[in-house]
């Protein structure tokens, strides 16, 4: 294929399609961008004039939407619920994903497809238990009743990762501590976990976006307002407040994306390459 | 479990490795065990039972299910739920194709840039999407509505998207294409992007066009992966819950009910915990048939995924 110094090496057809791409990038960051356009403004400009630039740059609408829903203790919450949740997923998975890389024989074999069993149960299957469960123990309510229930739907996946992750890494590594007298322990800690670095990085993103985005367990676990996740707020801004005042919500839907969208802006390589390394394992 | 026959993991004998290995697989079946296996055993326990409160409830067979299977409302679910599994399957995955192929095959600067911000949409929180599929099909002020009446199309902007029964269903597939069409593009493109630069080209050497090539050499090659691409939306249908709960409540009426939010309403609006558990059950045997689907094509295919 010829080289040409050209940024556009195809001509013509290739302008057209990429021109073609740009614009259905733009329809598809429409919707995350016009809030901007209507948030700034007053009912009345909005009224007039929804699409012109604002007059003024209003916070008020921000500051109605954030007092509306309480925004910082539901990012605290929030917050909460993801670390906890990486804390609880990560350790249990590396450790299983561990054994079944390195120790194979018939009982971790069986022990094996019993997490995988865990893979395919949605968590809509067992959404009736595990109510009366945490009601009957207390945990219900309590930030990590939810974040418990959200580490065991995660842990089979991220078992199963770590799996091929170790298993990929080189035997010899292990052999050489092990005849160096390490424990099997201290090898895994010292030496293999470690090695692990990028599994893990990868599992702490989307550990934490998975935890960050749940909607439906938050809904069934937590019924106190003051335990409310940023979606379980969002969603009672949808319920409680209408888009008849669209500046407002404009604004309570930037605020509510805007953490989403700078954690994507900064990870957003790792996330792609994590996300396609996930689906083609499976 | 310490007197499993060694095989050549380590070469000695080490008494020490059973107690490590129970160790370590220790925390991911405690959770697995409180979280998951005894409430799967509840689901099926309850859903054979009648309760209506905390009390162990009577064992009825499958009346539970009897009823449900003559319900309107799940009926509706059904329905709705392959209708959405049918029209990702023939809207999307093409649309995604296309995309991918568009990017990857006049691999530029903008290639990379552009791919982020179609994927953008797909680690938003489903509430997020909620709430902004609602500013687009608001009446009135929603971006649709306002935008065509300051263009003078007063009959685009009168129009209810979510508060129409023949609409609403179609409106919230179109904020899910919008939303998810993400993922599906960046697979597709992982894949395209792996074909051997030599087939490529070959075929330009022989004066292909891209759609030639498109249909010649990547179509075939995506063979295997579009077929996961559909498994997974339908697994994804099945279990379809959050945009509908937050945008349309399953309304108006049953227009956009689905198996999620028949469940919901059963357990957490009626508190019947039999039937909500037949239909957890029920949501669990589909999504269970269609991945055993996905794994014997996968075999066929003799393709390591």
């Amino acid at each position: 294929m010829s080289e040409r110094s050209s940024r556009f090496r195809y001509g013509y057809s290739e302008i057209f399609v990429t021109v073609l791409l740009i614009l259905l990038a733009l329809v598809v960051i429409a919707p995350l961008i016009i809030p901007l356009l209507f948030a700034f403004k007053t009912q009345l400009e909005f009224s007039y004039h929804p699409w012109s630039l604002p007059k003024a740059l209003l916070m008020s609408n921000f500051s109605d939407a954030w007092k509306a829903i309480r925004i910082d203790q539901g990012l605290v919450n929030t917050f909460i619920v993801a670390i906890g949740a990486i804390i609880t997923t990560l350790p249990p998975a590396f450790l299983a994903g561990y054994i079944f890389a390195r120790y194979k024989n018939k009982v971790t074999e069986v022990a094996f497809y019993c997490i995988l069993v865990g893979y395919f149960v949605p968590a809509q299957m067992v959404l009736i238990p595990l109510y009366k469960f945490e009601v009957a123990t207390k945990l219900s309510n309590t930030l990590y009743g939810l974040f418990l229930v959200m580490a065991t739907f995660g842990i089979p996946f991220w078992t199963l990762i770590y799996r091929s992750f170790f298993s990929g890494l080189p035997n010899e590594l292990t052999e050489a501590a092990r005849i160096d007298g390490a424990s099997h322990s201290k090898t895994f800690f010292r030496i293999m976990l470690p090695l692990a670095n990028p599994a893990t990085v990868l599992a702490l993103l989307l550990v934490f976006i998975g935890a960050w985005s749940d909607f439906l367990l938050s809904l069934i676990l937590l019924t106190d307002q003051n335990l409310f996740t940023m979606q379980l707020r969002v969603n009672s801004f949808l319920g409680a407040y209408g888009t008849d005042r669209m500046p407002r919500y404009a604004s309570a839907a930037i605020i509510a994306a805007l953490p989403t969208i700078i954690l994507y802006i900064a990870g957003h390589k790792w996330i792609i390459k994590g996300t396609i390394a996930g689906a083609v394992k499976e | 479990m310490s007197r499993e026959p060694k095989p050549k993991a380590h070469g000695v004998r080490d008494p020490k490795k059973g107690p490590f290995i129970f160790l370590f697989l220790l925390p991911a079946f405690l959770f697995l065990i409180v979280f998951m296996y005894y409430p799967i055993e509840e689901t099926v326990r309850l859903s054979l039972t009648k309760t209506t409160g905390m009390g162990s409830g009577v064992f009825v067979g499958l009346e539970n299910y009897q009823k449900l299977f003559l319900s309107e409302e799940f009926h509706q679910g059904l329905w709705h739920v392959f209708t959405w599994a049918f029209w990702s399957c023939i809207i999307q995955i093409p649309l995604a194709f296309l995309v991918a192929f568009g990017l990857t095959y006049y691999g530029n600067k903008l290639t990379g840039p552009l791919r982020s911000i179609f994927y953008l949409s797909n680690v938003m929180p489903s509430a997020i999407i909620a709430m902004l599929g609602k500013f687009i099909f608001a009446p009135r002020y929603g971006i649709i509505s306002s935008l065509s009446s300051a263009i003078g199309w007063k009959w685009l902007g009168s129009i209810d998207y979510l508060g129409d029964p023949r609409l609403a269903f179609w409106s919230l597939f179109a904020v899910a294409t919008w939303a998810y069409t993400g993922f599906p593009i960046i697979y597709l493109m992982a894949r395209i992007e792996q074909i051997p630069r030599e087939l490529r080209e070959a075929a330009e050497l022989d004066g292909a066009s891209a759609w030639r090539y498109a249909r010649s050499v990547v179509l075939p090659d995506l063979n295997y992966p579009i077929r996961i691409l559909a498994v997974l939306s339908t697994v994804g249908s099945i279990k379809l819950f959050d945009l509908p709960k937050m945008m349309t409540a399953g309304g108006p009426g049953f227009s956009t009910v689905t198996l999620g939010i028949t469940l919901y309403n059963q357990g957490f609006v009626n508190w019947n915990y039999g039937s909500a558990s037949a239909i957890g059950v029920i949501i669990f045997v589909l999504s269970l048939l269609f991945t055993v689907i996905q794994f014997t094509v996968g075999n066929r295919e003799g393709k390591p995924i």
